[in-house]
């Protein structure tokens, strides 16, 4: 038999030249590349990862009989009997999030594996949509072992089919990245800023936490996913390579800032809320900023400029982004927590708090201050009036609540733009930046608080809001996962 | 007209809320309706202080409301932000 390197590349590279149609009507440009890039330049095409066929079966099924196996023994474990709800937190949180995500990212896999400009793509993405099927399946699958102990487990398959605010901005950005474009601009967008700068490290943050709290089926399952992505998300460098070659610098730019920002809004959340917060104290093995910082800003930034391609314009915004986001948002969150389908904790005790203030100092004195009114009113029994009763404005681009900084600095606005009949509102100028791109394409788009007033969701009580988002319909919604236990390390010290 | 929505930016607080308003409140009205979903809630009262309501500006210089001013009179509209805060003592 012929070893692989004598055949590969002239397998991998063969190209047709259709006579019955035309080469527009085969590869349509708004399907696959709308940059007139010729085809020669394609064809040059080349990622470093070459696997055959044959190779890719082998390998991945012994993956998924590892994976499988691990799926196994958890049904018999007592693990999840034990857990810290924390814990559950995160698994709600991933599994809701990212299981039918993983779906989209199958089918965009088949766009460029029908559609790709390059035969080298096309050959590698069909590859890149085996895998995340596979992803699919096995995010589906391990927690729906977890139903019966408890409902909320279901939103992983329920998430992506409810309209819950947060599942809201999770397909609104997706649906951007990797549902609605051209092959190539989404190769820009979900290869290199989502897989290369995100997704292969939220699998390394998270399966050394769960390693350390002993779920090791978790640090299996993803690491077992993670080993795919890393190949796949090599797709993104040489598409970027050709498109700077062809004087298209601007668009894999633009792409790149579009796609950087949509997915770092949501990871902050899905990641460094659970790093920061609903990891138990003892088992982080660092806080989300300093693995945001060796990771992304290090690393991946390192191979952006490698490319040719210049950091994103908002670099001031992001890192200011990395201190104070998912702090925000793990209070808001919290404080409206019966609209979401996991159990935050609070988990700012005394000691929680003194190792916030060391990784990000000031935070006692900004998101200290919000919490300070929080405790005081668990500690006086007032825990009604932890609870809202109105709803914080939503973002137009991420579906996230405007929110910043509390405390003195005060860092919360509000970023508007008028456009036809509606007005917008954005929490950044970066959400707002992207809007402007192409006001066309998000125009329609409206937020669960639009919905509130346009009709939508009628009438806008409490409750129809709650079921409108599929609490109380797929589960129970949120309550705090460790019943206010966290307050008692305050009565202790003021016992004192 | 009843009753609208506008984006509360309540000093020091961490989100930008969603307070209903009507045209005929004045504005010490608005800052308590807007007060009444942050103070206790997630930002701290400061008792004896006066809360003042002005439109949200980049550099938050905006002199404020007349208190006894009405919302229809300061020509606030659906999803305008406004700013409520606690007035310097004199
Ligand atoms: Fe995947
Ligand atoms: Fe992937
Ligand atoms: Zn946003």
């Amino acid at each position: 038999m012929l070893e692989r390197s004598e055949w590969y590349d002239i397998a991998r590279d063969t190209n047709w030249t259709p006579s019955y149609v035309s080469q527009e009507a085969l590869f349509p440009p708004e399907m696959g590349d709308p940059y007139g890039i010729p085809t020669e330049e394609w064809e040059t095409f080349d990622e470093p990862y070459k696997v055959s066929y044959r190779e890719y079966v082998n390998i991945q099924r012994e993956k998924d009989s590892a994976a499988y196996s691990v799926k196994a023994a958890l049904a018999r474990s007592k693990f999840h009997d034990e857990a810290d709800e924390g814990w559950a937190c995160v698994l709600k949180l991933h599994y809701g999030a990212v299981a039918l995500t993983e779906y989209q990212a199958c089918q965009f896999q088949a766009r460029m594996s029908r559609f790709g400009p390059s035969p080298a793509m096309r050959n590698m993405s069909v590859y890149g949509m085996l895998d995340e099927l596979r992803h699919t399946q096995l995010q589906l699958f391990f927690p729906h072992e977890l139903v019966h102990r408890d409902r909320q487990y279901d939103w992983a398959h329920e998430a992506q089919h409810s309209k819950n605010w947060a599942v809201l901005g999770g397909r609104h950005a997706m649906d951007d990245i990797m549902m609605t474009r051209d092959a190539i601009t989404s190769s820009v967008m979900v290869s290199f800023a989502f897989e290369t700068a995100l997704t292969n490290l939220q699998m390394i943050g998270l399966s050394t936490d769960a390693a350390n709290l002993g779920d090791h089926t978790f640090a299996n399952l993803i690491t077992s996913i993670q080993s795919d992505e890393a190949r796949h998300a090599q797709l993104g460098t040489p598409t970027i390579e050709i498109m700077i070659r062809n004087g298209r610098k601007k668009e894999a730019q633009q792409a790149m800032d579009i796609a950087l920002w949509r997915v770092w809004r949501l990871f902050s959340i899905t990641v460094g809320i659970p790093m920061d917060y609903y990891i138990p104290l003892e088992q982080r093995h660092m806080s989300f900023k300093e693995f945001m910082h060796e990771w992304v800003i290090n690393q991946w930034e390192r191979q952006v400029q490698d490319l040719g391609l210049e950091r994103p314009w908002y670099w001031d915004i992001f890192l200011l982004d990395i201190d104070n986001h998912h702090h925000c948002q793990q209070g808001g969150i919290w404080s409206w927590r019966p609209t979401v389908w996991w159990n935050p904790p609070g988990a700012v005790g005394p000691k929680e708090r003194e190792w916030l203030e060391e990784k990000y100092p000031g935070w006692n004195e900004s998101y200290g201050s919000y919490w300070d009114v929080i405790t005081n009113n668990l500690l006086q029994g007032h825990e009604e009036k932890t609870h809202p009763q109105c709803i914080p404005i939503i973002c137009n681009m991420c579906q996230i609540p405007i929110s910043h900084r509390p405390g003195p600095e005060w860092g919360a606005r509000a970023y508007q733009r008028e456009y036809g009949e509606r007005r917008y509102n954005f929490c950044t100028e970066v959400c707002r930046w992207i809007f402007d791109t192409d006001p066309e394409r998000y125009k329609d788009h409206e937020t669960i608080v639009d919905r509130m007033y346009s009709g939508e969701i009628d009438p806008p009580t409490l409750e129809n809001v709650l079921k409108y988002m599929g609490i109380g319909v797929i589960s129970e919604g949120g309550r705090d996962g460790h019943d206010y236990g966290w307050v008692e390390g305050f009565r202790a010290q003021a016992a004192e | 007209m009843s009753a609208f929505p506008i984006l509360s930016r309540f000093q020091q607080d961490a989100h930008i809320k969603t307070v209903e308003i009507e045209p005929g409140q004045t504005m010490d009205e608005v800052a308590a309706a807007c007060a009444f979903h942050s103070i206790g809630l997630h930002v701290a009262d400061k008792p004896g202080r006066t809360l003042r309501v002005r439109p949200t500006t980049e550099d938050d210089s905006a002199p404020p409301w007349p208190r006894d001013l009405t919302v229809e009179k300061a020509g606030i509209r659906f999803y305008d932000c406004i700013d409520i805060y606690f007035e310097e003592p004199q």
